[in-house]
Parts: structure tokens; sequence; C-alpha cells
């Protein structure tokens, strides 16, 4: 129905080159998460999107119709911004009818969909109330009560929980997934956190620089990263990476090996996640390394292991509560299968040995 | 079970030596009340004893031909209420403060929110802009002057040149003209300070608020309307006061311009108590023109005051 189609698009502040040529998709009832760190682009996307910055070259399509130069009003969309944007003078009811009053719809329609919203998010004792009688999280349910009254073709939503604390951002993260199903709009979701991507998203859109480095199912990009970027901004604690050469059917570290026939020439670098590693030497991959730091947090202890070939600790999982001296030597495994492996330009090789696996 | 005084091993207590008696916050206040005594020994002096003088001679008749005050009670303030020319005072400051006013402000916010927007030679125009601010005005009254003059005067120049009149216009010897005059060169001074103000409260209207305006489908008049003036409501009511203050008190540029003339067509109250005091002696009823004139100030002075105080709270 109402897809979301870009192509080609550039944005440019004079000769500052903020996005180039993005091409996505975005279908009907997605849940798609732009995320990368701060400067990718990824607002600025949304922006435009919505209509609120210019575009500079390429076309932005909605349904198949050319919407570059159509104004953020008549576009069918609707925007939830970061800092929450109420409209401090008016009540939460106002805020929420302000776009139908705007669009002459009739009072008592203005009402039952503004009460309407209100109890799909329930805020309906607050529908009196000043934006500054609220706390934060009641903001951020009013800013989106506003988007949904307009029964927007296409939610966007600028980084919305960075504002709230820790433990409203996971009932938040909760919420948006609950609406999600409720309301089966499509939505597109601004944000810095990749775990807030991973929870939430059919389709993450990885940015980096102003490019999109890949577009895919949150267990995709998890399994399969295309770079060393995307392979280190998904998945929390980050990927370690470690130096490492293809010698005579092996991989050579310099405190360890993995045994590996199939290895490419041009590899460089290997990257394990933390919840693949383990301690011990059973494994196909075998690495040196001196305990510097431990994080206990109950379910699981993280361990920072210094290891020669990487210039971070690496980070290793370990499932429930360990004990382990600081400064003791440790012996980390892995198997070849959980291996990524990159060349000298950061782009993911094949791994042979998990292609036989998924087989 | 924590109490750490009670176990066995605890030092004894003792005070730190660096302890003030009287608590961390003791002497605070009879600093701060040093620090006031300069300001406050400057106001008694040249406000509030010049005051009080005022106040007690506007219970006095003395004019001139007498040798020394004359007490007469509520005579003078009895013979306010019943002087048409003293009336006409008011009713002409009246007009001066609301014609003012109103232009100071809506020609100050119109600028503002020209000036709010970026373009081309913007910082430039805004200090330009800032030029009537920091000209005297007596200055500003002899340019304006200069400007309505009836022999050589830009605007009779310039009303000839496109043919609107055939003779020069003595534009400062009609009532109306003169009154004009006053309130255009009162506004062009007033402009400047009542734009800072806009544009300061301009610049913390948050952007987001506006865009999602924007996006909700609100064009630029509801955007002034439903968003913009709201959030200048505050800064609006501190310049209305401001203004109806000022221009009550306003005395230089009237007196410069037509001396309250002609005849008394712009004779404000500021003027009228010049006249009567330095013009006719007659100081007893000076002082309680200017005590009425006062009285009339404070109300707008309290309630600007006071929203100052409520903001800094």
């Amino acid at each position: 129905m109402a897809d979301l189609k870009i192509e080609g698009l550039n944005k440019r502040y004079g000769s500052v080159s903020v996005l180039r040529d993005i091409d996505l998709t975005i279908e009907h009832g997605e849940f798609v998460v732009f995320v990368g760190p701060s400067g990718c682009g990824k607002s600025t996307l949304l922006r435009m999107i919505c209509g609120l910055d210019d575009v500079t070259s390429g076309q932005l399509m909605l349904a198949n119709e050319v919407i570059n130069d159509v104004p953020s009003s008549k576009r069918g969309i609707a925007m939830v911004f970061q800092s929450y944007a109420l409209y401090p003078h008016m009540s939460v009811a106002d805020n929420m009818g302000y776009a139908l009053k705007l669009a002459k719809t009739p009072k008592d329609e203005i009402e039952s969909r503004v009460r309407n919203a209100a109890e799909i998010l329930q805020i309906v004792p607050l529908l009196e109330r000043k934006p500054r009688q609220l706390s934060g999280g009641q903001r951020q349910r009013v800013a989106i009560g506003r988007a949904i009254v307009r029964e927007p073709d296409v939610f966007l939503f600028d980084e919305p929980l960075s504002n709230l604390d820790a433990a409203l951002r996971v009932d938040m993260r909760m919420e948006f997934a609950r609406l999600k199903d409720r309301l089966g709009t499509t939505m597109i979701y601004v944000t810095h956190d990749q775990v807030e991507a991973m929870t939430l998203a059919d389709k993450i859109v990885v940015m980096h620089d102003g490019r999109i480095e890949q577009v895919g199912s949150p267990i995709s990009l998890y399994n399969n990263p295309v770079n060393r970027f995307v392979a280190g901004f998904i998945g929390s604690p980050k990927m370690n990476f470690l130096a490492a050469r293809f010698t005579d059917g092996a991989v050579a570290f310099q405190s360890g090996h993995l045994h590996m026939p199939h290895a490419s020439a041009r590899l460089t670098e290997i990257g394990i996640r933390p919840e693949h590693l383990r301690v011990g030497d059973d494994g196909e991959g075998v690495v040196q390394g001196r305990l510097v730091a431990t994080e206990h947090l109950g379910s699981d202890t993280f361990a920072m292991v210094e290891v020669a070939d990487s210039e971070r600790p690496v980070m290793v999982r370990i499932p429930g509560e360990r004990r382990i001296p600081h400064g003791s030597s440790l012996s980390l495994t892995f198997d070849a299968a959980n291996v990524h492996m990159f060349d000298a330009e950061g782009t993911a090789l094949p791994n042979e040995t998990r292609r036989a696996d998924a087989a | 079970m924590s109490d750490l005084s009670a176990s066995p091993t605890a030092a004894p207590r003792r005070i730190s030596p660096h302890a003030k008696r009287g608590g961390v916050k003791a002497g605070e206040n009879r600093f701060g009340i040093l620090l006031l005594i300069p300001a406050l020994t400057a106001f008694g002096l040249v406000v509030l004893f010049p005051f009080l003088e005022a106040l007690r001679l506007s219970f006095y008749e003395f004019t001139i031909q007498m040798m020394s005050p004359e007490f007469v009670g509520l005579d003078n303030f009895r013979r306010i209420l019943t002087d048409p020319t003293i009336i006409g005072s008011f009713v002409t400051t009246l007009i001066f403060v609301s014609l003012t006013t109103f232009f100071s402000i809506t020609i100050g916010l119109g600028w503002a929110l020209i000036l709010n927007h970026p373009f081309r030679g913007q910082a430039m125009l805004r200090g330009l802009s800032l030029l009537p601010w920091v000209m005297p005005a007596v200055v500003a009254a002899f340019l304006w002057g200069w400007i309505f003059n009836s022999r050589y005067g830009l605007l009779n120049s310039l009303a000839l040149d496109f043919g609107l009149i055939e003779y020069p216009v003595a534009y400062l010897s009609t009532n109306a003209g003169a009154m004009a005059a006053v309130v255009i060169t009162k506004t062009w001074l007033s402009v400047p300070l009542f734009m800072a103000f806009f544009i300061a409260g301009l610049q913390n209207l948050d952007r987001e608020q506006i865009e999602a305006a924007r996006v909700d489908g609100a064009g630029n008049f509801h955007v002034l309307k439903d968003h913009v003036l709201p959030h200048l409501r505050p800064v609006m009511m501190v310049t209305v006061v401001l203004g109806i203050v000022g221009n009550l008190q306003h005395f230089d540029t009237i007196w410069a311009l037509t001396g309250g003339g002609p005849v008394r067509a712009t004779t404000v109250l500021s003027i009228e108590v010049y006249r009567r005091a330095f013009e006719q002696w007659d100081i007893g009823m000076a002082a309680t023109v200017g005590v009425v004139w006062v009285a009339t100030i404070l109300p707008p002075a309290y309630f600007y005051l006071r929203q100052l105080m409520m903001r800094a709270e």
C-alpha cells in the first residue's frame, strides 16, 4: 500500500556531504530502525522523509508518488521528536488534537480520536494536564499519542527513548513493540542504541558516514555482517577483533592459532563475539592472554583479557558467576563456525565452516 | 548495629576546628546588607528624599510671589481635579502612552520576527537596528524635527517630489501632526530595546516545537498565533509594562521637538510639571502633579517588578 522508496538520495549542506547515494525500500507495515553512531546521517535521513529538510538530489517516493517537494503536513506522516516537542501552553488533549483542529475536523470527531489514542496509551487521566505537569515517560506517551491521532501512513521516531532513564526505556521499548502489533502502520525509528534496534526492528538499516552499510533483519546482521563496521556495531558487548594471518592452511595469531583450512589469503583480521569465547583450549581456535578485569553481573561474568593480537582487551562472556584472580594467565578458545573474517578494507570474507553448518 | 560510634574501637568524637558557630550560613545576611549600603544611600539621597520632599510640598501652596510655603492640605489635589488644563494633560499623556507603547511593541515584535530568520546581511541589519537606542534622545529629537520641518524638512521635500502635496505643510503646528511627530520619535527610539527583548525570547523558542507544528499542518499564521505568541507572552508582559512606565516618564524628545505645543497639544505630565515648576514657578502645584504622576506609574511598575521577582524564583 504505502511503500516508501528512496532512490539515489543525497544531502549536502554547502560543500559538506551528509548523505550519499541512499537507496532503500520500506514496505508497508514494516518496523524499520535506522541505527548508527552520532553524525552518521540517520536523523537527517529521517528529517528528509518527514519533509523538514530539503532533498539535494535523488527521489523520495511514497505509494509510488514522488514526494520530494510535498510539505510535511501533506505527506501522511507523523513524527515523534527526540525532545517530544509538546506545545507547552496547550493541554494534553489539545496537543493531541492540534493537527486535526488545523485540518478543520469536526469537534466531536477530534474528541473521539483523541480519546481513542489516549486509551491505547493509557493516558486518559492526563488529558486535561499541561505538558509541564507530566513526567518524562508521560510526555513521551503524549508525543506518541499526538502522532497516533493523525492516523498517518508512516510513523517517524527520532531517538524517542534517549531522554528517558534506563528502566523506563525498557518499558517503553515494550510499548513500541505492542504499538507496532496493534497499529500495523509503517514505522521508521532512529536510534544510536543497537539494543533498541535489535529488539524492535523488522529491518535494521545500519548507517555510517552518510552511507548505508547494511540492511537486514536483526539476526541476519548479527550472524552475517558484511563488514567490520557492522560487525562491531551490532551486538553487545561488542565483537572482539584479533589481527590474523592465513598461512599453510591455518590462521595464525601472535598468541595462538585457529584451525581453518579454507580461509582466504586476504585475511587480516578475525572477529569473534564475547558470547562465542570460553575459557579453555578444546576448540578449533585458541589464544593466550592475561586477565585484566572482570565485571560481575550475577547472570554473567565478563572477563577482559589482554591478548597480544588486539589493542583493546578481549571481552569474554562467561555464563554465571565466576571468580578468577586478576593478572592470571588464561587460555581462550572458540569454534571456527563462529569466526568472522575481514580483509584489509574491513570487508567480510566468507566463512566456509559456517556455510557447511548452515547447509 | 551500623552505629559506628557505638563500636568500642571508634575514636572519641570531636567538632572540627573549622566549624563555624551558628552554622555554615552564619554571617551571610549581615554581609549582604553591608553590600547593599552604598546603593541604598544613593537611592535615599537622589530618589527617596526628593520624592518625600515633593510629597510634602504637594500639601503646600508655594509660588514665586510667596516668601515661604503655606500649608493648604489637600487643596492642590482638589484643584487638579477641577483644572481642565491639568485634566487635559492626563488625557494627552494617555494618548501619547497608549500610541507609543502600542507601536513600539508591534513594530519591535515584527522587526524581531524578521530579524530572527537567517538571511544575508542579517547581522549587519541587526546591528544597525540598535542605532536609535544608542543615539541621545535630544539628537533624535532634532533629527526628527528636521524631517518634519515646515520649510526644509525631508518629509515635505519627499511629499512635494511625489506630488502628494502642493505646498509645504507645517506638521508640527497642527495638534494631530505634533502628536504624530512625538509618537513617531519615541517609537523610533524604543523599537530597538523591544526588538532585543523579543529576539531574546524568540531565540529560546524550541525549534522542534515549531517543526512539530509544521508537521501537524500549521502554516505561518498558525505558527505565529498558536506557538510564537504564546511563547512570547511573558516577554510581552514585561515589554508592555516597561513601555508604559518609560513612556509615562518621557520628557526629552517631546520638549526638544514641540515644547509641549502647539499650545498644549503635546503637553504630557512631565512637560506639565516642568512648566508649572520652572516656567510658572508654582512649585506646590508642580509637586502635586508630580505626586499624582508617580501614582499612575506605580501600579505598572509594581506589576513589572512582581513579574521579574516571580521569574527569579
